[in-house]
C-alpha cells in the first residue's frame, strides 16, 4: 500500500508539473510582444576581482588563517551572488534568443541560435560553479575557479550586441568593439 | 452509461484509435512522418493495437487467455515503440544546442537507469490483483512501463525549464500528450494493482484512463495540424520590439559598466 501511495503521489506532483508548464508556456506565448525579462546588470571586473586566485594568495599570506577563512566565505558569497545573477541574465538572453530564432531574417535567426547556445552553457557552468562555491565554502582553504563563467558571460555579451545589431541596425552598439 | 461495453465504453476505445489513424494519414500527407517518424510509428502501432484488442473483444472465438496473449505482445511493441519516441523528443529538444546535448544525454541515461531500479523494485513488491498470471503480468508491465515513461518526461521537462528552452510547438505537444497520458494512467494502475476494488469500481478508472487517453490525441491534434497564432505585426509608431529594448538596455547597463 505504501508503494502505492507513493506512485499516485508521484503521479499527481508529476502530472501538476507538466500542466503547469504548459500554461506558463500558453502565457508566454500570449504575452509574447511584452517584456522577456530584466537583465541586472554585472560588474564584471569586480566578478573578476573575487575570482582571481592572485587575490587570495596575496590574502592567504597576509591575514591570520581564521580571519582569511571568514574574508574568504564572504568573498564566495559575493561570488555566488554574482554567478546566481550571470544565471538568471542567461536566461533571460535565452529566452530573447529563441524568440529572435522565428525571425525570417536568416543571419538573424543564426545569431540568435547562437545566442542561446552560448546562454544554456553559461547557465550550465553557473550551476556548476555554485555547486563549487558552496563546497569551497565548506573548506574555505581550497582553491576555486570560476573563470568558464566570467568567459562565458563576457561571450554572451557579444552574442546578445551581435543579435541586437542584426535586429536593429540603427541601433549603435559601440560596446561591442571594447570587448 | 459508465458501465462496460457500454456505446461510450466502446467509443472511448474505438474513437481514439480512429482519430490516432486520421493523424497517421494526415502527418504523411503534410509530410510530418519525415520530422517525427516515431511518433507516426507510435500512433499506428497503437491504433492498430487497440483496434484489434477491441475486434478480438468482440469475437465469441477468441478465448480470454487468447485476449490477454494479444493484450502482452501489444504492450511489449507499444513500450518500445514509446521509448524510441522519447529519445526522439529528447533529440529534438536538446540536441540543436551542442552545449547541453551530452550534458544532457549522460543525465538521461542516470535517469533512465534509476528509473529502471525503481519500476524493477515496484514491480517486485506489487500485490497480485488478479488470481492468473498472465493479467497480473501484464498489470505489472503496465505499471512498469508508466513508471519509467513519466520519469523520463518529466526529466526533459524539468531540463528545458531549467534551461529556459522552448521546445517547437508540435514536439510541445507530443510531449505533454505522451506526458498526460502516462501520469494519469501510472496513477490509475497504482490505485487498481492495490486497492482491491469491485469491478463496478474497477470499470470507472478504465473510463479515467480511457477519456484521458482521448484528450491526449486532441492535443496531439491541435498541436501538430492547428498552425500558430502568427505574431502581431510591429506598430511602427509605438518604438522598438520589447526584445530590442531589452537588448539596447543590455548594452546600456554594460557600456555603463565599461566606464565606470
Amino acid at each position: 500500500m505504501t508503494l502505492a501511495i507513493i506512485l499516485i503521489i508521484a503521479a499527481v506532483v508529476s502530472l501538476a508539473f507538466i500542466l503547469g508548464i504548459a500554461a506558463s508556456r500558453s502565457l508566454q506565448i500570449s504575452h509574447r510582444d511584452g517584456r522577456s525579462g530584466q537583465i541586472e546588470p554585472i560588474d564584471v571586473e569586480a566578478f573578476r576581482n573575487l575570482t582571481d586566485p592572485a587575490e587570495d594568495d596575496y590574502l592567504r599570506t597576509r591575514l591570520p588563517a581564521s580571519e582569511f577563512r571568514t574574508v574568504r566565505r564572504e568573498r564566495l558569497h559575493a561570488m555566488a551572488a554574482y554567478v546566481r545573477t550571470a544565471g538568471r541574465n542567461a536566461a533571460v538572453l535565452a529566452r530573447i534568443g529563441q524568440n529572435a530564432m522565428t525571425t525570417g531574417d536568416e543571419r538573424a535567426a543564426e545569431a540568435a541560435r547562437q545566442l542561446v547556445d552560448d546562454a544554456v552553457l553559461l547557465r550550465k557552468n553557473a550551476a556548476f560553479a555554485l555547486f563549487r562555491i558552496w563546497i569551497a565554502l565548506a573548506w574555505p582553504n581550497s582553491s576555486f575557479a570560476a573563470a568558464p563563467v566570467l568567459r562565458g558571460y563576457e561571450r554572451l555579451s557579444g552574442r546578445a550586441m551581435l543579435l541586437g545589431r542584426l535586429q536593429n541596425p540603427a541601433t549603435p552598439v559601440r560596446i561591442s568593439a571594447t570587448w | 452509461m459508465l458501465q462496460a461495453h457500454s456505446l461510450l465504453w466502446y467509443y472511448l476505445w474505438v474513437g481514439p484509435s480512429v482519430l490516432l489513424l486520421v493523424l497517421s494519414f494526415l502527418m504523411w500527407r503534410r509530410g510530418l512522418h519525415v520530422t517525427y517518424p516515431f511518433f507516426l510509428a507510435f500512433a499506428l502501432t497503437s491504433a492498430v493495437e487497440q483496434l484489434t484488442l477491441c475486434i478480438a473483444d468482440l469475437i465469441p472465438s477468441v478465448t480470454a487467455e487468447a485476449w490477454w496473449k494479444i493484450f502482452w505482445v501489444g504492450l511489449l511493441i507499444e513500450a518500445l515503440v514509446k521509448f524510441a519516441l522519447i529519445g526522439e523528443i529528447f533529440a529534438h529538444v536538446f540536441n540543436t544546442y551542442a552545449s547541453l546535448a551530452n550534458l544532457g544525454k549522460i543525465l538521461i541515461r542516470g535517469v533512465g537507469t534509476a528509473l529502471v531500479i525503481a519500476a524493477a523494485f515496484a514491480a517486485a513488491y506489487a500485490p497480485k490483483d488478479s488470481p492468473y498470471g498472465l493479467i497480473n503480468g501484464a498489470h505489472v508491465l503496465q505499471q512498469t512501463v508508466f513508471l519509467i515513461e513519466t520519469g523520463l518526461l518529466v526529466f526533459i521537462f524539468l531540463f528545458a525549464t531549467y534551461f529556459h528552452i522552448k521546445p517547437s510547438r508540435p514536439v510541445f505537444g507530443i510531449a505533454l500528450g505522451l506526458a498526460i497520458s502516462a501520469c494519469v494512467h501510472l496513477g490509475t494502475w497504482a490505485i487498481l494493482a492495490n486497492a482491491s476494488l469491485p469491478a463496478s469500481k474497477r470499470i470507472l478508472f478504465d473510463f479515467v484512463n480511457m477519456a484521458t487517453y482521448h484528450v491526449c490525441v486532441l492535443i496531439w491534434y491541435y498541436y501538430l495540424l492547428v498552425p500558430p497564432r502568427g505574431p502581431k505585426p510591429p506598430d511602427q509608431s509605438a518604438g522598438p520590439p520589447a526584445q530590442l529594448v531589452d537588448l539596447e538596455v543590455w548594452n546600456q547597463e554594460l557600456e555603463r559598466l565599461l566606464h565606470r
